[in-house]
């Protein structure tokens, strides 16, 4: 446990802040004027447009998910909160999925509509109620899914809680970070606001740091080529905060002769709609990726490194964009294993001799299928990998999945249950973790930081931009 | 024996699980209303596979870290299951082939098995009691259930050797909790294993179509390498 615990009725009955919201009303921020971000409005009837909105939005999976949890209790220790805090059973997954299911007995279950008492059925009274409700399911889940893989009935608890997220979106009742990435979203198609003008200055900027690299002017960072044999699609942190991972794939890219290209819209590969639960936002963000590919004539969509990302580009985005997939997506994992294999790039592991050891983003392992991919890299590229455990998909989140980040009023709690990440990372000794997620790359910093742990993040990139053998004639002079 | 157990033990039986029958045809009915999400991605897996593995889960408690690291809730598991099983077939097999369980081992085989649920029902009864995490998710459904269970195991031990002619009372009761379990499991939690197939049939398919199901171990083969 960690020296400080926090007292949940704090997370629990933290109130709905409305800064932001009230900012857009007051700018007519075109998200809200447009109706495509919801604000919170006191005066209507919240908790029964809610119980109408789940009515709709109920599938067969979600409905047999709801019904069949059994209250066995055997996800309770597969959940990072719950281990963090066992002094605490409202962190026990099936607690958190039966908020929802408790709605969902008194409204639409048969048992629960007679004898509410006899199921712990009940239907939220006023306001308050979706409120806290809002803290449960957005400050004490990260949707990693982990509880997911190990219910003995299936019961998708993270499917559950993204659910009633999304439920809450509808209705303005979310954390104050939510609604401003959804506003940015809608508004500028990628989840942190970044103006194109940033987004092309960036590419060229990367592109003249690598030129200067390379001591090659004729290297470019293609913007909208058509006919090319893949279009790159990045996270909006690497325009922000980390442009070397651009440059280090592009150049990547150009030593293995690679015909790429990036789209000057539709570039973004990471989706808010995943974890504020909203389709139609995921659909949006989804469908500009798509159709940019379309629009370029791409052969392929590579999606750089970013666990949600791969997630909602790779498999949730044609769900909820309803977009039949016409054309290969694959993480840039992929791409790179190919150059390897192909001989197309050569790499040196002695270049990175530190420990490494690997930690498996969630969407990545349990809700998608790269766990083998990263590993084969890291075998070739560095002298000292080391395995964590549990890995693959038994891994532990980041404790920063699920948009955690950007929900700063839940951040004690996260730090306090990322105890369990920062234990697993210690007991491997490395020096290095290494991750194929720019989101975990902030969760983990971050639990680093505060556990005070001797050890630096890294991208599977990173390591490969290290470990590239550039042949003379390009090396800088 | 009475008439009153003769009819008790066959259209009393006959009429409850005819009952539990259509209560379950119009759930099903009810489920299939819901529209099924669609995934529209190509696969990277087999939905197949991945559908068989899921469902298979519950055989293989190497494959869930919950089950390999509570063996011993696993045993409880399969030996509640396997008590449910012996209690069922006894409810089906007393009153129309009687003379199998004349035998002294099948007797005893039968008792054994529904003895040792009831012990696991017992342990599972006061840990739901117990544990803050069990109380706190459990609904008076939730304990009726298990208590009805662990009870009926009880009814069943007493009533195996199938003695009416000293006393028939073990056999009523056994049969009259029989009757009430009947009617009341389509509304209960006692339902899940209508609700198992669905549930781990959804995520199979889903886990298998993305490649996840079967859970890698280390060694495969990583995709790109073609
Ligand atoms: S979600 Fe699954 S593991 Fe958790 S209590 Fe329900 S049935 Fe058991
Ligand atoms: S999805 Fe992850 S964080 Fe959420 S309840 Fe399950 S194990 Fe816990």
């Amino acid at each position: 446990m960690s020296d400080k615990t926090i007292n949940i009725s704090d997370v629990v009955n933290l109130p709905l802040d409305l800064k932001e919201q009230k900012k857009a009303l007051e700018q007519k921020s075109p998200a809200v004027v447009e109706g495509k971000v919801k604000v919170y409005d006191p005066n209507k009837d919240n908790v029964k447009n809610l119980l109408e909105m789940l009515k709709n939005k109920l599938s067969r999976q979600t409905v047999s998910s709801l019904v069949g949890c059994v209250h066995c209790g055997m996800c309770s220790e597969s959940c990072h909160y719950a281990l963090a805090r066992p002094h605490d059973p409202t962190m026990t997954p099936a607690y958190k999925a039966d908020q929802i299911r408790q709605i969902f007995k008194r409204y639409i279950d048969w048992t629960g509509r007679i004898f509410p008492w006899w199921v712990h059925a009940k239907t939220p009274k006023n306001d308050e109620d979706l409120n806290r409700l809002k803290n449960i399911v957005f400050g004490t889940c990260s949707g990693c899914r982990r509880c997911t893989l190990n219910c003995p009935m299936g019961v998708d608890t993270a499917v559950l809680v993204r659910l009633t997220r999304g439920l809450l979106t509808e209705l303005g009742i979310v954390p104050e970070g939510v609604f401003v990435v959804d506003k940015d979203s809608w508004e500028t198609g990628n989840q942190m606001g970044v103006s194109q003008e940033d987004y092309i200055e960036t590419l060229e900027w990367q592109e003249e740091e690598v030129q200067a690299e390379l001591d090659d002017p004729s290297f470019k960072i293609p913007i909208d080529k058509e006919d090319c044999d893949f279009m790159y699609t990045v996270n909006p942190r690497e325009i922000k905060y980390d442009p070397r991972s651009i440059a280090y794939a592009c150049k990547v890219f150009h030593m293995a002769g690679e015909s790429w290209t990036m789209p000057s819209f539709g570039w973004d590969q990471t989706n808010f709609g995943l974890f504020s639960g909203d389709d139609k936002l995921g659909g949006y963000i989804a469908k500009n990726l798509y159709e940019a590919a379309k629009r370029l004539r791409a052969k392929r969509i590579v999606i750089s490194e970013c666990g949600h990302g791969y997630r909602s580009s790779r498999w949730e985005g044609y769900n909820w964009a309803k977009y039949k997939q016409d054309i290969p997506s694959e993480s840039v994992l992929i791409t790179l294993i190919r150059y390897i294999n192909q001989g197309l790039i050569k790499v040196d592991p002695s270049r990175n001799p530190l420990s490494i050891t690997y930690h498996d983003s969630c969407n990545l392992a349990r809700s998608g299928d790269l766990t083998e991919e990263p590993r084969w890299i890291l075998e070739r590229i560095c002298t000292d990998f080391r395995e964590m455990y549990p890995n693959r998909s038994d891994n532990f989140c980041c404790t920063g999945g699920g948009g955690a980040l950007s929900m700063v009023e839940y951040k004690p709690l996260r730090i306090e249950v990322a105890k369990v990440k920062a234990d697993q990372l210690k007991a491997t000794g490395a020096k290095l973790v290494c991750t194929s997620c720019h989101n975990c790359v902030d969760g983990l910093s971050d639990l680093i930081k505060h556990y005070k742990l001797d050890m630096q993040v890294v991208q599977i990139l990173d390591l490969v931009a290290e470990a590239l053998v550039i042949p003379e004639k390009n090396e800088k002079k | 024996m009475s008439e009153f157990l003769r009819i008790l033990e066959d259209e009393v039986q006959i009429v409850a699980l005819a009952f539990m029958a259509t209560v379950y045809t119009i759930r099903l009915i009810w489920m299939f209303r819901f529209k099924a999400g669609k995934e529209i991605t190509k696969p990277v897996g087999s939905p197949r596979v991945g559908v068989a593995y899921s469902m298979m889960n519950v055989a293989m408690p190497w494959a869930m870290e919950s089950a390999r690291k509570n063996l011993s809730f696993y045993v409880q598991f399969v030996i509640f299951h396997l008590g449910v099983l012996m209690a069922i077939t006894a409810t089906l097999i007393l009153p129309y082939w009687p003379e199998f369980f004349e035998s002294e081992p099948i007797v005893r085989i039968f008792q054994l098995f529904m003895g040792a649920a009831f012990a696991v029902g017992l342990i599972r009864l006061i840990r739901r009691i117990t544990s803050p995490v069990m109380r706190l998710i459990s609904t008076p459904d939730d304990y009726f259930s298990v208590a009805l269970l662990t009870a009926w195991f009880a009814a069943g031990v007493f009533a195996m050797p199938n003695q009416y002619e000293v006393s028939e009372w073990p056999l009523i009761l056994f049969f009259g909790m029989t009757t009430l379990f009947l009617i009341y499991v389509p509304f209960s939690k006692i339902s899940h294993y209508l609700y198992y197939p669905f549930t781990r049939y959804f995520l199979g398919k889903t886990m298998g179509h993305r490649g996840v199901f079967p859970r890698k171990k280390g060694g495969e083969k990583p995709a790109g390498l073609e």
